[in-house]
């Protein structure tokens, strides 16, 4: 009987390696259940900062409500800052589990004894991001229920367009969560890159106001980000009956952005790969 | 010669210690420098879409909606200076938790109970150089927040001393008794960014208390940092306060008694379980 074995590399090999990252992962993350507790939780408390705010400056009478509806032609608020925050959070999870998953493994101390085996060496990353995928769908399932159930968000959209657009960010999203990875595993402690991320999403992508309040160059940046195009075609495929066409633009451009993010994730890989073999910075930490 | 050793406990033996620590928690933050750029415009980040969605809320930069529950049109102003106040709170509130988990992961902990100092002195000496850092780094913020959204203190500084120093020794009380938890849990992370996130959120560090639905308004008024933080803005920026100042500071003042003795309580209590338990040591 001819035995396939990892040490004869092939595609066959590479899978059943991917599989074995993706068992792992699984493993470990369902054996730390606090997370449960997180997900039921800051998908609440994290946009009601933003919306108490909110509510503060529309007054007693409402005046203030009156002023935004004028500047802005939205009539509601809530559910516009509870989608941009959940795209936000999904973003900034992806950033600091995808992105620091080589660099946990680097602190474990088995990241070294990994990369010596005959396994394509990218299926680490993808492997790892399965189960986080995973929790990621639950994370923005639990976001609309609660914020339907409790800031009364009536989502009038269509369930399935936007299903399509998260599915169709995904590449987009964990694209750069791979570039993140290589640069983290290269750079150790990347906290600060991290923060600046998140904040240039937070700031330029509008998550809780619209676009037209931010300064001419702000708004010209925010046509590179593809977090952009996400946060807006959510929140027409979710609130409103606009349908394929209120979206069918930030598709093509989440799409189109998520081929560059994946191939730039990818091409960063290489690159860090090989910068480390020469540095023999792998087994650093 | 009569040699003084720290093994001769006085008064200036624990003073050299306390300095001991703040020397080696200064050097330590300041080894990664980047960690007090992020520290300066990581909270500009956080209140940066509050500054643009309040512009969609006022008009010519007055958002009159919220003065009809603050007093002050200036809603940048008012969030800015609760940005910074929240920074100071942390830095007590949590931070001495946070340096005795980090003494614990990088194995120091048990050595440093060990010697002949007073452990709260301890406690004291990490949160020396956290408020240091904050000051430092709270200026900065105010610089840039200033620069970037404008802020305006038309107060008076000094009369706004008289809030934070009550308020300021009665989170030493809850931060003793919150290093005893950690001491005693080894692991609390996520419990502490959820509950900073929501005391943030409940003392009103973003937005007048009185804005909050009536079913949540009785949380904001049972923390002691609402009244705090309403009164330094009162000081500083004018605003109107949600009692008498003089019932705020009041409030304040007796905080600031039961909360140090319920901290130094629990702390001595939780301390001594942890060492019949043995598990000071471990991580």
């Amino acid at each position: 009987m001819n035995v396939n074995s990892l040490a004869v590399p092939g595609f066959s090999s590479d899978v059943r390696a991917f599989w074995a990252v993706v068992r792992r992962e699984w493993t470990v993350f369902v054996r730390y259940p606090s997370w449960i507790v997180s997900l039921l939780i800051w998908p609440i408390i994290f946009p009601m900062g933003y919306l108490l705010t909110a509510r503060a400056l529309s007054g007693v009478d409402g005046s203030g409500l009156t002023t935004f509806q004028n500047t802005t032609g939205l009539t509601d608020y809530v559910g516009y800052i509870a989608v941009g925050t959940m795209i936000w959070m999904w973003q900034n999870i992806v950033l600091w589990s995808v992105g620091y998953s080589l660099r946990n493994e680097q602190m474990r101390g088995t990241l070294e004894s990994n990369w010596l085996s005959p396994t394509w060496r990218f299926s680490y990353l993808l492997g790892s991001s399965v189960p986080q995928m995973v929790s990621m769908i639950t994370l923005l399932v639990v976001s609309g229920l609660e914020y339907a159930l409790f800031f009364g968000v009536k989502f009038n959209g269509s369930i399935l367009l936007t299903i399509l657009v998260i599915l169709a960010s995904i590449p987009a999203v964990y694209g750069l969560g791979f570039a993140f990875a290589s640069i983290v595993i290269t750079m150790k402690e990347a906290n600060a890159f991290v923060f600046l991320v998140r904040g240039i999403v937070m700031i330029f992508c509008g998550i809780t106001y619209p676009m037209a309040m931010l300064p001419a160059w702000m708004q010209a940046t925010a046509q590179w980000l593809p977090q952009t195009y996400i946060i807006h075609a959510v929140r027409t495929a979710s609130l409103s009956t606009e349908g394929f066409a209120g979206i069918s633009h930030d598709l093509s451009m989440i799409l189109f952005f998520g081929v560059i993010w994946l191939a730039i994730g990818y091409v960063l890989f290489v690159v860090m790969e090989r910068r480390a073999r020469k540095t023999g910075a792998i087994g650093q930490y | 010669m009569e040699i003084q050793t720290l093994s001769q406990p006085t008064l200036s033996s624990h003073l050299r210690a306390l300095s001991a620590l703040i020397r080696k928690d200064w050097k330590q933050y300041w080894r990664y420098p980047l960690n007090a750029v992020s520290s300066v415009f990581q909270p500009l980040i956080w209140i940066a879409p509050i500054y643009f969605m309040g512009l969609a809320f006022s008009v010519n930069g007055k958002a009159i909606g919220f003065s009809q529950y603050s007093g002050t049109t200036d809603f940048m102003s008012f969030i800015l200076l609760g940005t910074v106040l929240e920074n100071f709170i942390n830095a007590v509130f949590w931070g001495m938790g946070y340096a005795l988990k980090n003494d614990m992961d990088s194995g120091v902990m048990e050595s440093n109970w060990l010697t002949p100092i007073p452990r709260l002195l301890i406690l004291v000496g990490h949160s020396v150089t956290n408020l240091l850092v904050t000051m430092i780094t709270s200026a900065g913020m105010l610089l840039f927040g200033g620069l970037l959204f404008g802020f305006h203190a038309s107060g008076d500084v000094f009369r706004a001393f008289i809030p934070i120093i009550p308020m300021m020794l009665g989170l030493y009380g809850f931060g003793f008794a919150f290093a005893a938890v950690v001491m005693l849990l080894r692991e609390a992370n996520a419990l502490v960014d959820m509950s900073s996130f929501l005391v943030q959120i409940f003392s009103g560090s973003n937005f007048p208390v009185n804005a909050l639905p009536k079913f949540l308004l009785p949380i904001a008024l049972a923390l002691p940092l609402t009244y705090g933080l309403d009164a330094i803005r009162h000081y500083l920026i004018k605003t109107q306060t949600i009692v008498s100042i003089q019932l705020e500071l009041l409030l304040l003042v007796i905080f600031m008694f039961v909360m140090l003795w319920i901290g130094i309580t629990t702390f001595r209590s939780l301390e001594k379980r942890v060492r019949t338990l043995g598990t000071l040591g471990q991580h």
